[in-house]
């Protein structure tokens, strides 16, 4: 079952979506918005994939995330430009890290469907604390542009916010698939894969459920923050705590993972791709219809393929010379 | 080997034991007999951890393991068979069995305990690559009781083993308990089958409303006719 060459047709796919939004100019825009997309699919696979737990306040990592980078870069820049980026990606995990504990902590207690209910309004929740206790700009959010074009100097914010960004997302997608095959491939993946099909069985094999399910949890948790940090507050050069704590994501990313395989390694990839693709072309040729074409495609598509595209791949090509390169 | 001492434990608010008391012997089969409710299976899911004791003592080795989480009793050598089984349906049987030794000194003996468990159970040897959720009943029963022997443990909790088996294959199950004995093993077994579980018992006890009513060795516990008429329906 040890096996790195999926990672081979992961690392191949972005290889292949980077070429083609450099070489077909009009090409980055969507190649970046499938790569976002695959990104938190990836980040949330590495816990609602592999424990089957569904986090519903997934989003509010990214938004921490944001916050931490959003932080250092608008109050702490005169550090110098390197220094402050790398203090914003610290705090981007730190404080996802912190969220995920708290939250963890106390909602992994419950199990299943009790462990959503509780996660839910847990984006809220931080949102309305920013606004309502002015934390960080409050309501008003941090703009960055005017801070970062002073300090930094106009060329030095474009760079970051164009370049530097989207380099930033696609490393940190790389970073969580190879995170994702690492833990397929560790005892803490068979773990997760016993707890997920049954966690009383994992209880009497001697495994410590609580313990693995808070960790998945976490380096979920961190990975999205890091997702945060780069693709928003680094992209857009500003955080608006409506903007980084909308539940949508957090839905988007569900069924990006459910579409292409939860617990896949490249399930995300397919996922985020037929999902991206599919909302960006169908907003250019339906305007505003695309969410109501989009639904029933995807009840289509997961009525077919109740575990994923790529589970469901998987299963065909097992005992073909392309197992190795799927899971 | 195991002595446990007023145990007290429920779910919630709801209080379901009230003081049992029972101790098992190395390298014996104890059976703890009772109705439905009496409170067989919560007895042993406290004893094993999955419910917290609310007070009382149990002690394994002269080691009180009495507020120890599951995973680090399974360290020490308990394991359970619960109830219901709860194999991996999806993956074969070996599968099954190499996941039932994921601790480290399981692992380190995953060979030996392979060996062991397709010795006592040459049908599972036969199905090996096949998916457990296609197994029979039976051989569901006998897969469960294997892969909780790759954990490589002393005391085996086994609860209902016998649930929703036809009689012919009760009898293979309590056959293979015994089997267990022979190697050395020492088990606590949960039951509602009383013949059955008596036939292959060194010592009975028999709870009763969250209570030990009677224990003794089985010939005590099958003598006394009381007992039977009173809390056995036999």
């Amino acid at each position: 079952m040890k096996s790195y060459s999926p990672l081979i047709t992961l690392l191949l796919a972005y290889l292949i979506m980077i070429a083609i939004g450099q070489s077909i100019p009009g090409m980055w825009q969507p190649v970046m918005l499938v790569i976002f997309y695959i990104a938190i699919g990836q980040a949330l696979n590495v816990f609602l994939g592999m424990t089957g737990y569904v986090n519903f306040g997934y989003v509010a990592l990214l938004g921490v995330g944001a916050y931490g980078m959003g932080v250092a870069l608008g109050y702490y820049n005169e550090l110098g430009l390197i220094p402050t980026l790398i203090l914003g990606f610290i705090l981007a995990a730190i404080l996802a890290l912190l969220v995920s504990a708290i939250v963890g902590g106390i909602a992994l207690r419950l199990r299943g469907a009790y462990f959503a209910i509780a996660t839910i309004g847990v984006n809220e929740g931080i949102k309305y604390l920013i606004m309502g206790a002015k934390i960080w700009g409050g309501s008003e959010g941090i703009v960055l542009s005017g801070i970062l074009r002073k300090s930094f100097g106009a060329e030095t914010m474009r760079f970051l916010s164009t370049t530097f960004a989207d380099a930033g997302v696609i490393v940190v997608a790389i970073a969580t698939g190879v995170v994702t095959a690492y833990i397929l491939n560790s005892r803490l993946g068979y773990a997760l894969i016993a707890l997920r099909e049954d966690e009383e069985a994992a209880k009497v094999m001697g495994i410590n459920v609580t313990k693995y399910k808070q960790i998945a949890f976490m380096i979920s948790c961190v990975l999205a923050g890091l997702i945060g940090a780069t693709a928003w507050t680094l992209k857009l050069t500003y955080v608006f705590p409506q903007d980084v704590f909308a539940i949508n994501y957090t839905v988007e990313a569900i069924v990006i993972v459910m579409l292409g395989g939860a617990g896949t390694l490249l399930g995300p990839l397919v996922g985020g791709l037929i999902y991206a693709l599919l909302k960006y072309y169908l907003a250019i040729a339906f305007p505003g219809l695309q969410l109501l074409i989009l639904a029933p495609l995807l009840i289509v598509v997961i009525l077919l393929f109740p575990e994923g595209v790529v589970g469901y791949i998987a299963k065909k090509a097992r005992g073909t010379r392309l197992e190795n390169f799927v899971r | 080997m195991l002595t446990v001492r007023e145990l007290e434990s429920g779910y919630g608010e709801m209080q379901v034991l009230w003081g049992v008391n029972l101790d098992v012997r190395e390298k014996s089969i104890t059976t703890v007999l009772g109705p439905n409710g009496a409170g067989k299976s919560t007895t042993l899911k406290t004893i094993f951890g999955i419910l917290k004791p609310w007070s009382g003592t149990v002690e394994y080795i002269g080691e009180n393991v009495t507020n120890m989480p599951p995973h680090k009793k399974v360290e020490l050598g308990i394991t359970l068979v619960p109830e219901g089984r709860h194999l991996f349906p999806n993956m074969t049987v070996e599968d099954n069995l190499i996941m039932g030794a994921y601790l480290k000194r399981a692992e380190d003996r995953l060979e030996d305990s392979l060996d062991l468990v397709y010795t006592l159970f040459p049908r599972l040897k036969e199905r090996e690559k096949q998916k457990a959720g296609t197994l029979s009943g039976g051989e569901q029963q006998m897969l469960a009781i294997a892969r909780a022997l790759m954990t490589s443990p002393n005391l085996i909790l086994m609860d209902e083993p016998s649930q929703g088996l036809a009689p012919k294959l009760v009898k293979e199950v309590f056959e293979t308990v015994l089997k267990l004995k022979e190697e050395g093993l020492t088990i606590l077994l949960v039951e509602q089958n009383v013949f059955a579980s008596l036939e292959i018992s060194d010592y009975a006890y028999v709870l009763h409303e969250g209570k030990i009513a009677f224990g003794g060795s089985v010939d005590e516990v099958r003598e006394s006719e009381e007992i039977k008429k009173a809390y056995l329906g036999v």
